[in-house]
């Protein structure tokens, strides 16, 4: 997928103004975050298991070399094809070819954020595979030609107008629009005559064992189902870092994954596969393969401090606890990660110059952290983002910093480096500010923090500061 | 072109490291439980499942109703297959798929279905089907209004059931009809997802790990639109859960 | 007259890190701090070539400009004995949570930070550990209500106490903020660098505070105090924000006012 990241300010503005997608996105709160507090509260060792959890995902992360050799050597004992992809480009020339050698004509998409990244859907309808997302959400924005705005929601931007109009080729404006339900069934009847008769299936992957070479796939339509039933064929693209050690390690992380995504105690379906089908069935895929793609992935992985994003388990938490997503949206965002973990792995993966909106799209205030069920510390890898930004640590080409905001802060420093200067730059702004004033407060103030009074009035430097004011009460001095 | 050795090569540098190293044991994964453990484990699942078992199902038949099945609990097999029979008619079914679970043999659903006059198939499977018998067995699935299977495992602490595909028990019996019956009886009921990984370990590591495993927690469902639930998406919209309370007649 | 003894803290006398934007912006907040403390039995020492901690340039991302302000707050702060008590969440966050990776190339800084942060008590943080939330027994007729400013919550780990604090004081009428731990939109420079999204956050907080129909509202930083008040301001709004330590302070003195006119 293409990034958009350079766009965010003003689709972010866009966003911000559009009443029905704030109204949509409000459903993130009481809907997705709601449900994840109340999940916790039910849960009497929630602390222990997000300690758990974090620690599977520590221990797998930082011996994936090894568990990467694990799982696909199992995979290919059980009967299955393991394809190594360094990149998107690669990712979706393998799976294009696989479905033309084996003469495919219907692929069904089950929801994968890594297909996302290479595109997949569009590029093998252009390839002249009926390839159709499965997943409702998935459905309705391919439908309307779009990419995912939430994780776990992809077209919760959308009202049930804007889904009748996708669904019905018939509807008109004016016409009574239909209820959830009724939409939902028509999906239903559109989809499975699709399921039916799809000959290859692309699913995303929530969880491989290295222990086994197994995957999971969490679910609640059962898209996911059909995906692993019905098709000869069965490709699960995955993240390099989506692994976990052994099979027992599912109990964990299955319980974390789930309550933080929607609260519930569990996914409708938790689907297991093992390998293609055994020879007892008669149903199930007589090829499994398994897609793993690194696709920037290693740039994460090389930074100790960047590499806890890896531990990410996709389940949204963060996007539902973030003030900056509920406001902007996903699409802001402009690739296929939004949200707080979008802000970390975009700028690294797509690249910071385009991306430095997005770590700086925060006012830090850990409620991320709060929410991420194996407690990645997002605050921090933006504040380590920010400082590539500002002074392009390593890669001078990571600078984007323009010159008169790098002399702010040197300005700053001199300021701050000595009581005298400090009073003394204070005293300054005072005499500054104070004809813009009224009563202590200022309507309209001038750059450097003119936006701050387009929507706020902004406080007047108090005239004498408190060393002065404790100087005339009782203090010891220093 | 990426071949395994040069991807994984790139991983361990990215490591800081020269080659692949095996971690030193660490119990926060269960990778390092030894095959003693892991069968111990296993071992305790399966005889809490009897010895609890009535305990169990108590707790099975509440989290199964919070997780949107319809509970049925039956005293004896005849009673068991009386309910199947009301459930069936109440769809108008006329097409009945059932997988070849021994509880459905051992309740006489096929007598009493074939009494009220409904089709009933059963998925047996053989291996050197022909690509014209899966396309019927196929279209059989999609098309028929019921479909039964028993149970492998329940797990009382999320309401769900646990379905290993195999021969006798098709992926699609469960999923493909609008309405799904699983029967269940003592014996059947695990804690919890921890018991269910147990044993799916220990078979792992005894080398016989069944092929997919399919975790049924209620009716299909998504909220994609407008963050409303609505059930039966692509799965069956109605799931019922017969619970044989006593092995027999 | 102290209401609890201290006698858990081993020292009468404590410092005061004031925080930039207090010293130079609302020095009445950094007054009310000192006569709540003082209140306490508390002597207050003013160090009086203190500035800043560093965050604004550290948040920002400018590491090289925020690190010898910071130097030189460890410095400063050093050189004093026993507890420094800081008004702020997120200064006393920056000192205790991110000097590690501010001074993550000198072990020796590293060392010397973690030293400091170990008697560095943020000021409810402080008064709660050390007196208790029932220390503070003033009166205040008045209807409020408590914003949870997002550092002193998720790095500092204060939530209720400061309400404890706030139902002590007699004729307080405490309204519940709805979502009062959901962010204010200030977040530094965010709010100044982002202001539409600043502003769009701070709307919501708002509406928010207006349904509590709360004469004021009280929290803990001062960033927070000055985004609401603003807001609240522009929205012609009557409704006025105030630090803790402020009402805390007027609180006590209101008691000591009823109790000379008795």
């Amino acid at each position: 997928m293409k990034p958009l990241t350079i766009n965010f300010r003003s689709k972010a503005a866009q966003t911000i103004g559009d009443e029905q997608v704030q109204n949509s996105l409000e459903h993130v709160y009481t809907g997705f975050y709601q449900g994840r507090i109340n999940a916790a509260a039910d849960t009497p060792n929630w602390e222990e298991l997000r300690t758990k959890g974090k620690a599977i995902k520590d221990h797998t992360i930082a011996h994936l070399d090894h568990y990467l050799d694990m799982f696909s050597e199992k995979v290919e004992q059980s009967g299955g094809t393991v394809f190594f992809a360094d990149n998107a480009e690669e990712a979706r020339q393998y799976i294009t070819e696989l479905a033309k050698d084996r003469d495919i004509e219907t692929v069904i998409k089950s929801k994968s954020m890594v297909s996302e990244e290479m595109s997949l859907a569009e590029n093998m309808n252009d390839s002249g595979f009926e390839t159709i997302e499965t997943d409702l959400g998935e459905y309705i924005i391919q439908l309307a030609g779009e990419t995912p705005y939430h994780l776990i929601a992809p077209a919760v931007h959308k009202s049930r107008k804007d889904v009748a109009e996708l669904l019905d080729k018939d509807f008109e404006d004016g016409d009574r629009v239909p209820d959830a339900t009724e939409l939902t069934m028509l999906a239903r009847e559109q989809l499975r005559d699709v399921f039916a008769r799809a000959d290859m299936s692309v699913t995303g992957v929530n969880f491989a064992v290295a222990e086994s070479g197994s995957i999971t796939l969490v679910t609640n339509e059962g898209n996911g189902r059909m995906s692993t039933s019905v098709p000869r064929i069965h490709v699960a693209v995955m993240g390099m870092e989506k692994i976990v050690p052994s099979i027992q390690d599912l109990s964990t992380m299955l319980r974390i994954l789930i309550r933080s995504a929607t609260g519930q105690r569990i996914s409708t379906y938790v689907t297991m596969v093992n390998g293609p089908k055994t020879p007892d069935e008669e149903e199930g895929p007589d090829e499994f393969h398994v897609v793993i793609m690194n696709n920037g992935r290693l740039k994460l992985l090389k930074d100790p401090l960047l590499r806890e994003s890896l531990n990410c388990i996709r389940c949204g938490a963060c996007l539902n606890a973030c003030p900056v997503y509920r406001k902007v949206g996903g699409h802001a965002y402009g690739w296929v990660y939004p949200g707080p973990i979008g802000a970390i792995v975009t700028p690294v993966i797509t690249g910071l110059k385009d991306a430095t909106n997005l770590p700086a799209a925060s006012s830090l205030c850990g409620a991320c952290h709060e929410a991420c069920p194996v407690k990645i510390n997002i605050p921090r890898m933006l504040l380590e983002l920010r400082h590539k930004t500002a002074e392009g640590l390593s890669d001078p080409d990571e600078r984007t910093s323009k010159f008169v905001e790098r002399a702010i802060w040197k300005t700053w420093r001199i300021g701050m480096m000595g009581r005298g200067r400090f009073d003394w730059g204070a005293r300054l702004a005072y005499l500054f500010m104070r004809p813009f004033s009224i009563n202590g407060w200022i309507r309209k103030a001038p750059p450097p923090i003119s936006g701050w009074t387009v929507s706020r009035d902004f406080p007047l430097i108090a005239g004498r500061s408190l060393k002065s004011r404790l100087n005339h009460r009782h203090k010891k001095e220093i | 072109m990426a071949d395994k050795v040069s991807f994984i090569k790139q991983v361990t540098k990215a490591l800081g490291r020269t080659k692949i190293t095996r971690p030193k044991d660490n119990y926060d994964t269960a990778i390092f439980e030894d095959r003693n453990l892991a069968r111990a484990n296993a071992a305790q699942a399966v005889a809490d499942a009897n010895s609890m078992a009535a305990n169990l199902i108590d707790q099975m038949v509440q989290s199964a109703d919070d997780a949107g099945w319809k509970v049925h609990r039956a005293d004896n097999y005849e009673e068991s297959a009386e309910l199947i029979v009301g459930i069936c008619k109440d769809h108008n079914a006329k097409s009945v798929l059932r997988s070849a679970h021994s509880v459905l043999t051992d309740i006489p659903i096929d007598r009493a279905l074939a009494a009220s006059g409904t089709v009933l198939e059963v998925t047996e499977h053989s291996s050197q089907s022909s690509n014209r018998h899966i396309e019927k067995s196929k279209a059989a699935a999609f098309n028929a209004d019921v479909g039964i299977t028993g149970v492998d495992y329940a797990i009382a602490e999320t309401g769900t059931v646990v379905l290993h595909p195999r021969a006798g028990v098709s992926r699609l019996v469960s999923l493909a009809p609008p309405t799904h019956i699983a029967v269940l009886r003592p014996g059947d009921v695990l804690a919890s997802l921890d018991e269910l990984f147990a044993i799916q370990r220990d078979d792992f590591l005894n080398g016989k790990l069944q092929g997919s495993m399919n975790l049924i927690s209620g009716p299909s469902k998504t909220a994609d639109i407008e963050g409303t639930t609505v059930t039966g998406i692509h799965g069956p919209l109605e799931v019922h859960l017969i619970v044989i309370e006593n092995n027999k007649y | 007259m102290p209401e609890t003894s201290n006698n858990n803290l081993g020292t009468q006398s404590v410092t005061l890190f004031a925080t930039c934007m207090i010293d130079q912006m609302a020095p009445t907040v950094g007054e009310s701090t000192v006569e709540v403390l003082e209140h306490l039995g508390l002597q207050v020492k003013f160090v009086d070539q203190q500035t800043c901690c560093g965050q604004p340039a550290f948040n920002s991302g400018f590491r090289s400009e925020s690190l010898p302000v910071a130097q030189r707050f460890l410095e400063l702060f050093e050189a004093v004995d026993g507890p420094i008590i800081v008004p702020s969440g997120s200064c006393a966050a920056m000192v205790r949570n991110f000097y590690t990776d501010l001074f993550r190339h000198d072990q020796d800084l590293v060392e010397r930070a973690r030293t400091l942060s170990e008697r560095l008590y943020e000021f409810t943080e402080f008064i709660d550990h050390f007196f208790g939330s029932d220390a503070i027994a003033g009166s205040c007729d008045d209807r409020v209500t408590y914003h949870k400013c997002c550092h002193l919550l998720r790095e500092i780990g204060i939530d209720e106490q400061p309400l404890e604090m706030l139902s002590n004081i007699d004729g307080l009428e405490m309204t519940p903020m709805n979502r009062a731990d959901v962010c204010c939109g200030f977040g530094g420079a965010f709010s100044v660098k982002m202001p539409d999204i600043s502003s769009a956050i701070l709307e919501e907080k708002l509406d928010n505070i207006e349904a509590t129909k709360a004469n004021r509202v009280v929290a803990g930083d001062i960033g927070c105090i000055y985004q609401i008040e603003g807001g609240l301001r522009r929205r012609g709004s009557t409704t006025r924000v105030l630090h803790l330590a402020e009402i805390l302070s007027e609180s006590i003195r209101n008691r000591k006012t009823g109790k000379a006119t008795e």
